[in-house]
Parts: C-alpha cells; structure tokens; sequence
C-alpha cells in the first residue's frame, strides 16, 4: 500500500520529448487512471514508474522513497500488460508461481499465495493448462493473478482490455474493480477508452502531447473540463463545439451570440470577456433538446438520425455548416432533412476562450 | 492465386508437366546416382572403361568392405564427429548468448557488433587461409582437432548470432519486461524463459551447422595433414590418393560419409521445418 508521487517527470528519446515534466500524486490506495489518445505518452509514464523507461529527468517517489533509478524488480510494483504476457511453455500455475520461484519463496509460501490468487481469479479449474488453452479473458486473469502473488505495492495495467471483445472487456472491467476493492491496493490503470476511465477511477489524469491536460474524478472532468481537449475528451457522444462571440453581459454574465444571431447569457464565471471576443460554446448532446423550453434556440436541419431504443441521437447541420449532436429521448422521431429547432440550455454550456482554455463551466451539479 | 495451382492449369501444362517433372529430378540427381552407381562397380568395369553404363554385376559388399578394411575410414568419421558435434555445441551455445544480448540490451555499439558479426560472413575463406593457417601453427594448433574445432566455431558464430539474434527479436519482449518487473535476474530471463522459446531455432541450426561442418574440405585441407585428426571429407582424398583412380572405392567412401547428416536431417526434419516456419504459427 503505497502513494505514488512524481515530480517533474519528463522523457526524451534523443531530440524528441515525449513526457514534457509531469507533476502528479496518486494517494494511497487510490485506482487512477491515466487516459488519452494514442501517442499522448500515457504508456511510456507508466512504464517509467514501473521503470521499464528510465527518467529523463525529474524524481519519482513510491511510498515515499525515492524510486528515480532502482530496478524494476525493487520498486515493490506488478505490471499486467496488453499482450498479457505469459510464458507460453508454462503451465497456468508455474505462470503465476514464476518470479516467486526465481526470487527464492520458500515452496509453501509459493503454493499459499498461488491458491489465493487463484480463488480470487477463479483460476483453479485451469491450473494445469497451458496459456495456448486459455480464451483472452482466462489469459487476463492469468496476468492479474501474477501480479496479486508479489504482493506489490502498487499495480500498474497498461490497457489490459483492450484485446478482448466488448462483452468481455465489461465483465473484465467489473472483476478489476472488485479486485480495487479487495486489496485495496494503489492501482495504475491505461486507457484510451474514456468509458473504462469513467466507470473504474478514482482520479482520472487526461494526458495529451506529453503533457497532465486535467487531474481529477470523473464527475469533475465532465462538469468541469479545464479547456477544449478535456472537453472534448472526456464523455460519450462528444461535446459540440459552437462557433460565437461573447460581450459582457448583465451583472456579470457573458452574453454569447450564436451562429444565427440568437443571443445566450451564461454566467459563473470569473475571467473578464471582452466585446465581440471569439470563443467556443461547449454543450454536450445530452443537454440539448429538440422540443421544450430553452435559453436559446438554433435552428438546424437533420441530417441523419440513429435509433437506439432507449435514445436517439440527432445529427444536424447549423445554418454556418457545423455539425452539432443532439441526445434525444428514445421516442423522438424526425426525418431526414426535416427543420428542427434545437434548445440549449445556459446553464450546461462551456465556454473556452480562444486559447483553448475554460472561462465558464457550465457545471450542473452546482 | 499466383502462382496457378497446376490442377488448374491447361491440360497441356499438366500433362507437359507430369513428363518434365521425372526428368527434371533425374537430371538434378544424375551425380549423385552416379556416385552410388560407381559404388558398387566392380574395379575391372572401370578398367574396361565402362564407367557410365550398368555395372558388369554387384559390387556393393567388396566395395564397401575394402573402404573399412583397406583404409582408417573408421577413424575419419571419428574425427569428424570430434570436429562437428563440439562445434555445434559450440557455436548454438555461444550464438544464444550472443543472440540474446543483442536482442534484448540496447548499448550504443549494438548495432555495429551485430553489423560485424554478419560481415564476418562476407569474408572469402580464402583469404582468410594463409593467415589462419599461421596463427594455428604459432599457437600449436596446427593438424590438430582442437584447431579444426576453434576455427569453426570461430566462422559458425557469425551466421548462428545472425539467426538467433533475429528469432530472439520476434519473440515478445513483453515476457522479458514482464519477468523483469518480477524481479528476475537476466540471466535466469535467459535460462528460463528465453532459452525454452529458442528450442525450435536451437534444432534448425544444429541440423544446419552439423551439416556444414561436416560437410567442409577447405579447413580440413589447410589446417590438418596427418590422419588422427583427418575429417573423412579430406580423408576421401587421400582415399583416391592411395589406389590411384579407385573410383568405385571413393565412391563408396562418399556414400559412407554422406550418411550421418543426411541421418541428422530425417532425425531432426520436425524441428527443422518448424524452425523454417515458426514466424507464421506465432501467437
């Protein structure tokens, strides 16, 4: 049971910086996730504090020593890759027994902590079988289970579900959280499904370019996302961006006019606008609607709708030619190429300056 | 598809096919039908000038017989495998090691040494003889096993770290990570991880560097003279050396000392053809 802390960690490969100094604290006992697109630098940080990477420059501490340049094997951390990584010519059991053999546990230890795990996994059906023998979820927890047996201070997975097919990787995704819960152990967790970081962290850290865009819950990153990418990032379907122009408004609100001249006043925040300032009005489909009140209206012409069932998403087109989606209710109909008015509500709308950063979250828990 | 598949091909292609074919292979296999014909002809055939026709009646078991009785055979093959099974040995042993240091260590000079080791192999023999040929006398190794033996594991390592180097870099570095973080010592990554997945390339290129050692004539020639350390390759010389035109005795003897490879192939034939196609079955 350790906290994770590092400080000003970064990475160069030659002339390229790929971790361009990451200041991060992951408390003890915490699950948090580090998630982005691919080539953000999330794997190669967490193999950095595995130490498969060494430390360009900066300090990692685990537990608060100082962990910058031990080897791997002395940082008391297991590592589940994506490959899984089994030892194909052992057997499930010689698998998870492995690096406590060649360590020198004593035979009893081995067999004790092999047992747990197993139970833990429900792996004792397949003990004697060979990784070849096992379907992608069985080898997973195979991975997980070598992990458990060292006892480590801190588990690092570095997209550990992401070859196994959907069903599986949702039932996966479960186990591994109960597994949190169990051993409430510090947990590194990869991704670059934002739904995996949803649903399993404690603290999500959004990573992009090399360097920690937000830190924070879940609940935080969609309420509040700190600038464009988080925003963008983080929630499922993705937020709609709109073009505007925003002019100091009422006791300190902003006045935002839209594309199409319709005028929204959003307040809470803090940052001084500017009249006739560009900015970006962020609004998740989920809060627009095509029928009932709202602060404004835009109108836009459908473009294709997809019917879920318990939803239907509505993808139209602005009068300026953008795109915007809208989460409707499962029973909403319309036809292609029909006029539809869509409602924003002020009080779920971002705003994001022109560089890119929030002046107001529309955040709705407030 | 390309190539065609023949059943598919016109009937004129088959059927041009299927006659060009027999053909083909007893062209291809004509010296080597030769010699085990010449093998068992008696010599008065030879003096008779019939060399490339029936044999006058069977010669086999006096051909044979003479090559065992009349001449140390016996002790060629000996030294043979003296010379071919330590090396072997020798050069897999070293080629894993130096496999998988290349493999798996990035130091700067890693991909020059590797460059050396596969330009080693572009050097002529040739050249090399006056040279090495002096070296084994100032060190005592001249006409010596122990030479024959230094000398080609020396040449075998290059194309032997070449191939495990290669097979070492396809396997999934991840296991080596992996054992890494759980505290494994390297040297026990390459014993019990690394050395296992090797064993079908550890088989392929016994069965290759067995049949090449065994199979040289150029060393045996330069670096031995007297016949306690003769290979039976150079010993087939001295063979024909001795009854001068013995056609029918050489060719016996050749047949004789072509067999423990070409044993060594059929033994090994399973590993060896999935060491040609491990890289399709990963996974």
């Amino acid at each position: 049971m350790a906290e994770v802390s590092l400080r000003n960690v970064k990475k160069q490969f030659g002339d390229t910086a790929v971790i361009k100094g990451v200041d991060l604290d992951v408390d003890d006992g915490q699950f948090c996730v580090f998630v982005g697109p691919s080539g953000c630098g999330k794997s190669t940080l967490l193999r950095m504090i595995a130490g498969l990477e060494e430390i360009s420059s900066g300090a990692l501490s685990i537990d608060g020593m100082d962990m910058t340049s031990v080897a791997p094997a002395d940082r008391g951390v297991a590592m589940v890759f994506q490959s899984y990584a089994l030892y194909p010519h052992m057997t499930v059991a010689q698998n998870i027994g492995f690096g406590l053999r060649m360590t020198g546990h004593p035979k009893a230890e081995i067999e004790r902590r092999t047992r747990i795990a197993a139970d833990m996994l429900q792996l004792n059906e397949l003990m004697k079988r060979k990784p070849s023998q096992l379907s992608g979820g069985q080898r997973q927890r195979v991975a997980i289970g070598r992990a458990i047996v060292r006892e480590p201070k801190v588990f690092l997975f570095d997209e550990p579900l992401s070859n196994l097919d959907a069903a599986l990787r949702v039932q996966m995704r479960i186990e591994i959280g109960k597994l949190h819960q169990d051993l409430k152990a510090t947990m590194i967790y990869v991704t670059h499904d934002q739904v995996e970081a949803m649903t399993m962290a404690d603290k999500i850290v959004v990573l992009n370019a090399g360097v920690i865009e937000q830190v924070g819950s879940p609940l935080e990153l969609y309420h509040r996302p700190n600038n464009l990418f988080v925003a963008g990032f983080i929630g499922s379907p993705k937020m709609n961006f709109i073009k505007a122009t925003a002019a100091p408004g009422a006791s300190g609100k902003v006045a935002v006019t839209l594309p199409g001249g319709s005028v929204l006043t959003v307040g809470g925040g803090t940052t001084p606008v500017a009249a006739g300032q560009p900015v970006t009005v962020g609004v998740r489909p989920e809060h627009l609607s095509v029928s009932g009140p709202a602060d404004a209206t835009l109108p836009a012409k459908l473009r294709l709708a997809e019917y879920l069932g318990s939803e239907t998403m509505f993808y139209c087109g602005l009068a300026d030619g953008s795109d915007i989606s809208v989460k409707a209710d499962g029973l909403a109909k319309a036809a292609p190429g029909a006029d539809l008015a869509i409602g924003i509500p002020a009080a779920a709308c971002h705003v994001f300056g022109a560089d890119g950063r929030a002046i107001i979250n529309g955040d709705l828990t407030r | 598809m390309f190539p065609t598949p023949v059943q598919k091909a016109p009937a004129w292609v088959r059927i041009g096919y299927q006659l060009l074919l027999p053909v083909a292979l007893v062209v291809w296999l004509l010296p080597l039908i030769g010699v085990a014909i010449t093998s068992i002809r008696p010599a008065g055939d030879l003096a008779a000038g019939n060399y490339f026709g029936m044999p006058s009646h069977f010669a086999g078991f006096e051909n044979y017989s003479a090559v065992f009785n009349d001449s140390p055979i016996g002790q060629f093959i000996l030294n043979s495998f003296k010379v071919t099974i330590p090396t072997m040995i020798g050069a897999v042993g070293l080629s894993c090691l130096t496999g998988f240091a290349l493999a798996t260590y990035k130091f700067k000079a890693n991909l020059w040494i590797f460059f050396i080791f596969v330009a080693g192999n572009f050097v002529p023999f040739q050249i090399l003889m006056v040279p090495v040929r002096d070296l084994s006398v100032r060190t005592g190794l001249y006409d010596s096993v122990y030479g024959l033996i230094l000398f080609h594991t020396a040449f075998q390592t290059g194309f032997c770290t070449l191939f495990m180097r290669n097979f070492i870099k396809a396997l999934p570095f991840a296991l080596i990570e992996s054992a890494r973080v759980e505290g494994v010592s390297e040297w026990r990554i390459f014993r019990h991880i690394v050395l296992p997945l090797m064993r079908p390339a550890i088989a392929a290129l016994s069965v290759l560097i067995f049949t090449f050692v065994w199979n040289d004539y150029f060393w045996a020639t330069v670096l031995v003279q007297g016949e306690h350390a003769m290979p039976v390759t150079a010993g087939l010389y001295a063979l024909n050396g001795r009854w001068v035109a013995a056609w029918h005795l050489v060719s016996a003897g050749s047949i004789v000392a072509a067999l423990p490879p070409v044993a060594m192939f059929f033994l090994m034939q399973k590993h060896f053809i999935a060491g040609l196609t491990l890289g399709a079955t990963k996974g």
